[in-house]
């Protein structure tokens, strides 16, 4: 098993799907949309390059979390490494959710199906920056959909609020995750 | 996706700044500094509406360029760059080099800091202490500041703010609003 490159990891947030969340942003993805949060996440050259299995051992030892996010970056070009880390956590009882930028048909790989396999929402499609809305629960624009693929989560589940989350560090810097409005990302 | 987004260290300290600032050519010679905010200069000698605790004057700034302004506020030291500067070497991309040199002069104050703290005489370990001390007040202020700068752009935006105390001394804000 290869090692998995890592971009980011927000061990709390509330903004990411159903729950509190361990969040991990992956780092490399080739579909370059425009207009996309992370561009710093495209590059596929090496940057915390993680054992998957290590790092699922740390995301099931975070006290409080209902479940594991994968986001990015594209987790589905990492599919290999992810889908042992994401079996591994829905094995402890902690529910996993996807986001990719590909659509459902276009994950048709072995280790596409492997990662799905131990997937309970997966979020799917491009990012279109004119199709961009802030009013959709867990997507930024209105092209993309959600799959539940368990019964463990269903429509319900999705909040009826448009959400995103700051994190004040203690020298004042400032990040942001979740779908933040543009008045929020500038320093002033 | 969701987004990972961090802003930049916001420029609060004043030395770190000046710092950066001579590194990016802009030194001691070339930089006005005062108490109180004083209005900036347009390159017809007009005065401007924006004002600058430290200020570069126009003639150090190039050509026609007008004065280039940094104004202490509650959450760092704002820039005030014309248009015209902006599109012609002083936009996005020198804010970012100065940023970035902002940075690494905060990392080195922290390292001479730490190892004056520990240095063998009386006076020296004293002061460090001392100036340390009073880092860890502004940074205190500066994160209530910045707390405070969310929740009025959150009120504006009719986001409701549920607050929590997160690892160690991160504050989390998360913002909600009903959208359908």
């Amino acid at each position: 098993m290869g090692l998995l490159n890592v971009a980011q990891m927000i061990p709390h947030s509330a903004v990411n799907g159903p729950g509190e969340r361990f969040v991990l942003w992956v780092q490399g993805c080739s579909l370059h949309c425009p207009g996309c949060w992370n561009p710093a996440t495209w590059s596929s050259r090496p940057n915390q390059m993680i054992a998957p299995l290590d790092l699922a051992e740390v995301i099931v030892s975070t006290p409080r979390i209902e479940g594991l996010t994968l986001t990015g970056g594209e987790p589905f070009e990492q599919a290999a490494e992810l889908a042992p880390l994401a079996a591994r956590v829905r094995g402890h009882g902690r529910s996993v959710m996807v986001f990719t930028g590909y659509e459902l048909g276009e994950l048709v790989t072995d280790a596409h199906q492997a990662l799905m396999v131990s997937c309970d929402i997966l979020v799917t499609g491009r990012y279109r920056r004119a199709e961009r809305s802030l009013g959709l629960a867990w997507r930024g624009s209105a092209n993309q959909r959600i799959h539940f693929l368990t019964d463990r989560y269903g429509p319900a589940s999705m909040p009826a609020t448009s959400e995103c989350e700051v994190h004040i560090a203690a020298d004042g810097r400032l990040t942001l995750t979740g779908f933040p409005p543009p008045a929020l990302t500038e320093n002033h | 996706m969701s987004a990972f987004i961090t802003l930049a260290l916001p420029l609060s300290d004043q030395e770190c700044l000046l710092a950066a600032l001579a590194e990016l050519g802009f030194g001691a010679n070339r930089v006005e500094v005062h108490d109180s905010p004083v209005h900036l200069t347009g390159y017809q000698g007009d005065q401007r509406v924006q004002r600058g605790h430290i200020v570069i004057r126009r003639q150090h700034v190039g050509e026609a360029a007008n004065d280039i302004g940094f104004e202490r506020s509650p959450t760092g030291f704002r820039a005030h760059v014309s248009d015209w500067d902006q599109a012609h070497g002083y936009g996005p991309e020198w804010i970012r080099r100065l940023q970035a040199s902002y940075c690494k002069q905060d990392k080195l104050k922290q390292a001479r800091l730490a190892r004056e703290r520990e240095d063998a005489d009386v006076e020296t370990r004293r002061a460090a202490a001392v100036q340390v001390r009073r880092q860890a007040e502004d940074q205190q202020r500066l994160v209530a500041a910045q707390r405070r700068a969310v929740y009025e752009k959150a009120r504006k935006m009719g986001y409701r703010v549920q607050e929590e105390r997160h690892q160690g001394d991160t504050l989390r804000l998360v913002l909600v609003k009903r959208s359908y």
